[in-house]
């Protein structure tokens, strides 16, 4: 991890899906312990942001560096440092849900017993279905599963594609303690989601894509009278 | 030694999976079977025309078989997305791919004990349990040369709605090798090696293993890396 840098710097990035470009001069600098609201419409390029931040797309156009460090070449290192909670849920359906959590604790090398990812699991209301295989599972009770790997690997950064999604009230409200606590220990926190009026409590700056490119950024308080606007 | 950790971890996963979906593998070990079956009826009754092609039979059922449990093996990381899931976790992708085709080639490898015994039934082959000792081995150094290039295959296709099709279509020219390899190597354990050519056949077999696992492995992070 390179002192002093940011945490995400994107410079000119883009990301081309056969002719159509989905992202397009992306200037963006995300300090650490930043939380930063991503909105925009459908196909914005909100998800396609926070993919390549997570090294999981290549930009097209452009460089992107994660806590100064190149996501694609210094693959593990970045890694290390960051997690993401995407609308996929990443789940083996024939596991169990601590099976699941045992998997992703050794992948990351942190040494949980059972009784901790237990713990865990109590923290999001599964507890009583640990060992139930995840097939099982309503979507929200995935969602809820996919959050605990974020605690499991204990990130710098913290990337969230849509964290309500598929969730009921108490799920919401949930996840919401989740992320202010990860804000206030100061992970560096990336959220795209629709549900702007609620995150934009959580986090400090918002930033609006429109058609691929930055639209507007400020406070985060203030977009969802942007989104209002575009709207 | 991080990594080792880390295959381990993947293959547990994988065989844990396995047996939880038994009716999957239990699909692949019947086709093996049947496989074995219409040989024998495409032969007819000649026992010296089904003794002298038992061991290509055999190789053959395991070639076909392993494209259902390796087309399988993959449907089951896109489920879910999760594979993508674990090339988010600090893992190198040349480790998810040894996990993998390890799991491949354990599984292939299951399919000996049942296979093997079925051809000896029904092609009339006469062996001792030395000798069935022997075939098992070689069938792990058949098994290991098909899951490499098959794990790298299956990953290339997974997401395909023609990966059944194209499956089969790219890694058969790929293992002729193994498959030239393992045909003979069991031939001349079921029917006797008065010129001692086993080693030689073995030595070229175990050779392709090792080409096939180092080369996929390089090759498999390009597959995955933007395959997600």
């Amino acid at each position: 991890m390179e002192r002093g840098s940011p945490a995400v710097l994107c410079t000119g990035v883009g990301r081309r899906f056969g002719r159509r470009w989905v992202l397009a001069h992306v200037d963006l600098a995300v300090e650490r312990a930043e939380s930063l609201l991503l909105a925009g419409a459908n196909g914005s390029g909100k998800t396609t942001l926070l993919r390549i931040l997570a090294g999981l797309s290549r930009p097209s156009a452009g460089s992107v560096r994660v806590l100064g460090r190149d996501p694609h070449s210094e693959r593990l290192t970045c890694r290390r440092s960051l997690s993401m909670v995407s609308h996929r849920s990443y789940l083996y359906d024939g596991l169990t849900a601590l099976e699941m959590l045992r998997v992703w604790a050794r992948l990351s090398e942190r040494g949980f017993s059972d009784d901790q990812l237990g713990a865990l699991l109590e923290e999001v209301a599964l507890s009583a279905h640990r060992d139930l295989p995840v097939g099982g599972f309503s979507a929200g009770m995935r969602k809820r599963l996919t959050l605990v790997r974020t605690r499991i690997e204990s990130p710098d950064i913290l990337l969230l594609d849509e964290p309500l999604a598929a969730l009921d009230a108490a799920g919401k409200r949930l996840v919401e303690r989740w992320i202010a606590r990860e804000v206030e220990r100061g992970t560096t926190v990336i959220v795209a989601s629709h549900d702007v009026t609620r995150m934009s409590r959580i986090c400090g700056r918002g930033l609006l894509l429109e058609q691929g490119q930055i639209g507007w950024t400020g406070p985060a308080a203030r977009l969802p009278a942007e989104v209002e606007g575009l709207a | 030694m991080r990594s080792l950790g880390q295959i381990a971890t993947l293959v547990r996963k994988d065989l844990l999976l396995e047996w939880r979906g038994r009716t999957r593998g239990l699909s692949v070990v019947l086709f093996g079977v049947v496989t074995l079956l219409l040989f024998s009826f495409a032969v007819g009754p000649d026992s010296t025309a089904l003794r002298a092609g038992a061991a290509g039979f055999l190789v053959l059922a395991l070639l076909l078989s392993s494209t259902l449990a390796l087309s399988e093996g993959f449907r089951l990381e896109h489920e879910n997305h999760a594979l993508e899931g674990l090339l988010l976790a600090p893992v190198e992708p040349v480790a998810l791919f040894y996990a993998k085709a390890l799991s491949n080639t354990l599984f292939l490898l299951l399919l000996a004990p049942v296979l093997t015994p079925v051809a000896v039934v029904l092609y009339a082959v006469d062996i001792g349990p030395a000798t069935l000792l022997q075939v098992i081995g070689l069938w792990g150094l058949a098994a290991a040369g098909l899951s490499a290039p098959g794990t790298l295959f299956a990953a290339m296709t997974s997401r395909l709605r023609s990966q059944d099709v194209l499956l089969p279509l790219l890694l058969f020219p790929l293992v002729v090798p193994v498959l030239l390899g393992s045909v003979k190597a069991i031939a001349l354990i079921l029917t006797g090696d008065p010129m001692q050519q086993l080693p030689s056949w073995t030595l070229l077999l175990a050779g392709f293993d090792v080409i096939y696992w180092s080369l996929c492995g390089v090759l498999f992070a390009y597959v995955v890396e933007e395959g997600v």
